[in-house]
């Protein structure tokens, strides 16, 4: 979660380059598919990630015409189209969060579980969290996701889901009150924490 | 511990992917910017249960008008592709074919060829196929063999390639006479077109370009067959024909095919022929699946363990309907070489 970017938004010229010569538009996913995968994957597990981020390019290509030169950086872009692919699996995405509420298996890493060896803080609170997840707004979901796993500040976050920037505050607080309070925690130094990175 | 940091940690085993994991997505989208981007697999299936290479071996009905128009016909298997993608972790079962363990550990024993950008790979062949006839006469069966001479371009579809074709005494189809027409085909044909459309979706493809980009792992070769299916037999059935798309008029560095020969070796169902000949009656070992009433082999040399080809023999009289031991289908691969050039395709007649 931060208020800057991440240096390299050079995006718009190889968007713009693309227009004449399609193969520039490979930079594009050369720079963003690695991060936007493993985002998505978080998500909704591997494979229902690889159709997403297949589709999530294909359509920012046919796109390219459309795309805004003046925003140099295309996270925003592409998290949104990734967005709107991702709820079409919200009711698998669902399932997997209950599946991990309930079992504390969770079906998403199951297939990289044996690469890690340090998730057991996580996981103590994981099936709680899982639930928690499961029952926010999707909308509300969405803006939470993006910010904390997709790494976009709250401006981007706001272009990526076509709202405004008070919007995906309030819907991002709202959504931390919640997890908060599934979590069975208060600390008040979170509330103190938030205007500091985010207002 | 605060909300953020449990929801920060909260599946951060999940790793960020490298280029091998993001290969499918990156396929499609310079599919895409190639404009050859292949047609959604959702839409369903086309022509039936093709194989691209079955329907690559008709290719030679030259003289017959109703062949002639599903010459030029290559079409993938849409028939699993229509499926939601599955949810199942796919681990790579033990190798339990031991021909194709020991073809992927001679894998690189072959002098390899490097075919660069704008050259083409020139498959020469020797292929028998069930042909069907329908004239006013009646209906009439055979067996058409053919030598065939194939050069498809290092990077590009089937409509890119072209085809010679010199055809050879045909045999009968088990219980049916051979037709007269049979014999009244041209004997040579070509060079022209080797087919009019290819709709295979992106992780069919088998040209070199592609081939050479395939993963080198054995299990992610695995997952690559698997592309797009299920669990189950049907899944098991077609990722055995799909090995098929990969060995048939298709070649691929040492690395790969080993890899490939690996992950065939796990598919579920494979067991060993001792015996099997190829179409051009060279004798070697086989390994095979049996799908629907014949079996289905790919053969090799028993020493060197080079591929040789594939056939299919009868295993269910009822299914297939011919005698049980019957060979309908088979190939040999003669001779794969580099060319700068393929000739001048001749124009549809």
């Amino acid at each position: 979660m931060s208020e800057t970017s991440p240096p390299g938004a050079d995006d718009a010229s190889a968007i713009e380059r693309s227009r004449s010569h399609p193969e520039a538009f490979a930079e594009v996913f050369r720079r963003h598919a690695p991060d936007l995968k493993r985002y998505v994957t978080r998500r909704l597990g591997r494979d229902a990630a690889e159709d997403v981020v297949a589709e999530t390019f294909l359509t920012a290509f046919r796109q390219r015409d459309r795309y805004d030169l003046a925003r140099r950086d295309a996270r925003p872009w592409l998290y949104g189209i990734a967005t709107n692919l991702v709820r079409r699996y919200v009711r698998e995405e669902v399932r997997h969060l209950r599946a991990a509420e309930r079992t504390g298996a969770d079906p998403v890493t199951a297939p990289f579980t044996e690469r890690s060896d340090e998730r057991v803080s996580a996981q103590a609170h994981g099936p709680r969290l899982a639930g928690a997840l499961a029952a926010l707004p999707k909308g509300h979901r969405d803006a939470l996701l993006l910010v904390a796993w997709g790494g976009l500040t709250y401006p981007e976050a706001a272009q990526a889901l076509g709202v405004r920037v008070g919007t995906v505050r309030s819907r991002i607080n709202r959504a931390r009150k919640r997890l908060r309070r599934e979590l069975g925690e208060t600390n008040p130094t979170l509330i103190v924490r938030e205007e500091r990175v985010h207002g | 511990m605060d909300e953020m940091t449990v929801l920060d940690r909260f599946r951060s085993e999940v790793p960020r992917p490298g280029p091998d994991d993001l290969r499918a997505e990156e396929a499609r989208l310079m599919a895409a910017i190639s404009g050859a981007e292949p047609a959604p697999a959702r839409r369903g299936r086309i022509g039936g249960p093709g194989r691209v290479r079955g329907r690559l071996a008709i290719g030679l009905a030259g003289g017959l008008a109703a062949a002639a128009m599903a010459a030029g016909t290559v079409v993938a298997s849409h028939d699993f592709a229509e499926r939601k993608p599955d949810q199942v972790t796919r681990i790579m079962p033990v190798a339990a074919s031991e021909v194709l363990t020991r073809a992927a550990d001679n894998a690189a024993k072959f002098p390899e060829l490097h075919p660069k950008p704008g050259q083409y790979l020139v498959f020469e062949s020797q292929t028998m196929n069930p042909a069907e006839l329908n004239t006013a006469k009646g209906h009439s069966r055979y067996l058409e063999r053919s030598i065939r001479k194939v050069w498809l371009p290092v990077e590009g579809d089937a409509t890119q390639g072209v085809i010679e074709g010199k055809r050879l005494s045909p045999k009968p189809y088990p219980g049916w006479p051979i037709p007269p027409e049979a014999y009244q085909t041209e004997p040579s044909n070509g060079p022209e077109k080797l087919a009019d459309f290819d709709n295979r979706v992106e992780y069919l493809r088998n040209d070199y370009a592609y081939t050479s980009r395939l993963p080198t792992d054995p299990q992610k070769m695995y997952e690559h067959l698997y592309t797009r299916l299920g669990t189950g037999p049907k899944a098991d059935i077609e990722a055995w024909q799909r090995v098929g798309g990969l060995l048939t008029e298709a070649y691929m560095p040492a690395a790969q095919r080993a890899a490939l020969f690996r992950a065939a070796a796990a598919i579920p169902g494979v067991t060993t022929i001792d015996d099997a000949v190829d179409a051009a009656g060279r004798r070697g070992i086989a390994a095979a699946k049996v799908i629907g009433g014949s079996r289905h082999e790919y053969i090799f040399d028993r020493r060197t363990y080079r591929y040789l080809g594939e056939r299919e023999v009868v295993t269910d009289a009822a299914e297939a309907q011919a005698p049980v031991g019957s060979v309908l289908t088979s190939t040999a691969l003669l001779k794969v070489s580099v060319a700068d050039r393929a000739p001048q395709a001749e124009p549809h007649k």
